[in-house]
């Protein structure tokens, strides 16, 4: 099992008035090489539980096993350590060092890996040309537009190659036409091998995983597998 | 990750917002270089004393002893003087020349219309005056024991003297006139300074055998004598003695005695000149710090501006201590630069205050230069810490949700 969450608690200012349960017991289990997609209303807990399932977070209570590994007590270095190579991110907002030109951008986490300069440009170079972008490598992200931003964003995440591809709302800033071609680039990256955790509030971008996980209020409320569903 | 990538971090993000980078840098640029020229003046300024000290000779005593009496101990202090040959180099009477027109002549050229210099000094001492007085002949030869044995008219010229009278001319064997008196020019002392301030010079002298004292002043009294003695200790032995002596000579009701050394001067400027180093220094340090604290409000700002890039770089694997490196790297970088500027500014200021304060080139030392700019460093690693364990410890999730 790749991913075991174990009655996971995210609890904000407990025991005082404004209490807020972001998660409240969460068990959920994903298998290597699946397609989740997490769906969930604004403030039903679908960021805090990408933000835990990712290591950026810890739970108040409950366990997270991560490839058979305890991750809810790691240090700072063990979890940066774990998401530097277990987990790649892709967020909303892009979320791309301004400063730093597409490829240095792509090339950041193997910075953080201490991959030498040569073997980063290669490495970089070839995730960009994965999202069709190598063209792009000098510009800044203020150059680009929001789909190719988001673009260079996935290439980022898997420039590492990591077994863990987390999408936290990846076509949100986006119109519908660039947003397909988001999610297209989402399925190849699935079709070779990764496991990829979609998070969205559309239920249209959710029908396009294989498995469809619905969080409300903290909790799941429904997981179902989502093949063979009306694409 | 390795230093020398944290560095290339560091340096790339510095550039990425040069305008305010030179403006953070500016306290620690002006604060080095103020530092540098202040300390470089004074410790040139010292320099200048000590030279000018040391061409006059050390270890020197001067002593000087009048009555008003009539009562002559010339010869008895003379004497005692010599007596001290364990503790003395050498000993010369060193009256100066009282008498009519007095000024060095030759032909019709007045070395009193010296226009750099003015009127020469003229002084009456021994053949041990140019060792007491640190001298030595260029041209010809020293008055010798026998000239004052003898009471030859003979005379050194110092060489603005010479180079005043007699110019590019051989001045050995001509004659030179003392009011109206005629003496030989038998040498030249060796040029101590090109002029060490205006109006006045070491080399602006002449020397003739002291015997001539009756002849000259019309007087046998000597008041004045130079010692000359072996060692820092010995000076400070042969004073006391020779302050016991004269105390004993001389009843303070009818007559006057000083017995003096520059090696006190010596001291007391080596220590203020101490003192004004800390003191400049210290001003100049505290605008250093004022440069300090600009670094670390700049380096805040900077945090919290990049607090989401901050997030970014938690998210794909950077940990605390990556943060924590860059910022303080990107502090201290800041800070070096900056520093390089300093002593660059700091060079151009110790040249132009040299010129202007001292006319001489003046350089800014090695070590100082070197110390400054670890300084600068230090100085950016000691502000920079604040602001990147700040960094360092931002919440991955919430660096990423602010804007």
């Amino acid at each position: 099992m790749l991913i075991e969450l174990a009655n996971v608690y995210k609890i904000y200012n407990e025991e005082m008035e404004n209490e807020v349960r972001a998660l409240n017991g969460v068990s959920l289990k994903i298998d290597r090489g699946e397609f989740v997609g997490i769906i969930g209303a604004s403030g039903s807990g679908k960021s805090t539980l990408m933000n835990i399932l990712g290591c950026l977070d810890l739970p108040t209570y409950g366990e997270y096993y991560l490839n058979g590994r305890d991750v809810s007590e790691l240090s700072d270095r063990k979890l940066s350590h774990v998401r530097s190579r277990e987990v790649g991110f892709i967020f909303q907002g892009f979320n791309l060092v301004e400063a730093l030109s597409a490829l240095e951008n792509v090339e950041l986490p193997l910075v953080y890996q201490g991959v030498s300069s040569w073997r980063r440009r290669e490495m970089a170079g070839d995730a960009l040309e994965r999202v069709g972008l190598l063209e792009r490598a000098r510009h800044k992200p203020s150059e680009m537009s929001g789909g190719q931003q988001q673009r260079v964003a996935i290439a980022r995440a898997i420039s590492t190659n990591p077994p863990i591809i987390m999408a936290d709302e990846p076509t949100g800033a986006l119109d519908t036409k660039t947003g397909k071609v988001v999610l297209e680039i989402l399925s190849s990256i699935h079709r070779d091998g990764a496991t990829v955790l979609l998070i969205t509030h559309n239920n249209d971008i959710a029908a396009q995983t294989e498995r469809l996980v619905r969080i409300s209020d903290g909790v799941i409320i429904e997981d179902r597998d989502n093949r063979g569903a009306a694409p | 990750m390795s230093i020398s990538r944290s560095m290339k971090m560091a340096v790339k993000s510095i550039l990425s917002n040069k305008a305010r980078t030179v403006l953070t840098m500016l306290g620690i640029i002006i604060g080095i270089a103020a530092v540098m020229t202040i300390v470089s003046v004074v410790q040139g300024t010292n320099r200048r004393s000590m030279e000018m000290y040391e061409s006059q000779g050390t270890n020197k005593i001067d002593v000087y002893a009048y009555q008003w009496n009539g009562k002559d101990i010339s010869q008895k202090l003379y004497d005692y003087c010599l007596s001290l040959n364990e503790l003395v180099a050498g000993v010369t009477p060193n009256m100066g020349y009282w008498g009519a027109g007095g000024s060095v002549k030759y032909m019709a050229a007045d070395a009193a219309n010296n226009p750099d210099y003015g009127a020469p000094q003229v002084a009456l001492g021994s053949d041990q005056y140019s060792l007491c007085n640190n001298f030595t002949i260029a041209e010809g030869r020293d008055l010798s024991y026998l000239d004052v044995k003898m009471y030859n008219q003979v005379i050194v010229l110092g060489a603005a003297v010479k180079d005043y009278l007699f110019q590019y001319q051989n001045p050995i064997g001509q004659r030179v006139t003392l009011g109206a008196n005629t003496f030989e020019v038998i040498g030249v002392y060796k040029a101590k300074d090109a002029g060490f301030s205006q109006g006045w010079s070491l080399d602006n002298i002449a020397v003739v055998p002291y015997t001539l004292n009756r002849m000259l002043n019309n007087s046998t009294m000597i008041e004045s004598f130079v010692v000359k003695a072996k060692s820092k200790a010995a000076t400070t032995e042969a004073i006391t003695r020779l302050t016991g002596f004269l105390s004993g000579e001389i009843d303070p009701n009818m007559g006057y005695f000083n017995v003096y050394s520059q090696n006190e001067w010596m001291d007391e400027n080596a220590s203020a000149t101490k003192m004004y180093s800390y003191v400049g220094g210290g001003v100049a340090g505290i605008s250093l710090l004022v440069g300090g604290i600009g670094i670390m409000n700049i380096m805040l700002v900077t945090v919290k501006e990049r607090t989401r890039e901050i997030g970014i770089r938690r998210a794909i694997g950077g940990s605390r201590r990556t943060i924590l490196v860059q910022f303080l790297l990107e502090a201290a970088v800041v800070c070096g630069v900056g520093g390089l500027f300093g002593l660059a500014l700091g060079l151009v200021g110790t040249l132009v205050a040299g010129k202007l304060m001292l006319e001489m080139v003046l350089m800014p030392g090695v070590a100082m230069s070197a110390a400054a700019f670890a300084f600068s460093v230090a100085l950016g690693l000691v502000f920079g810490i604040y602001p990147a364990v700040k960094a360092a410890w931002l919440q991955p999730v919430e660096a990423l949700r602010s804007e």
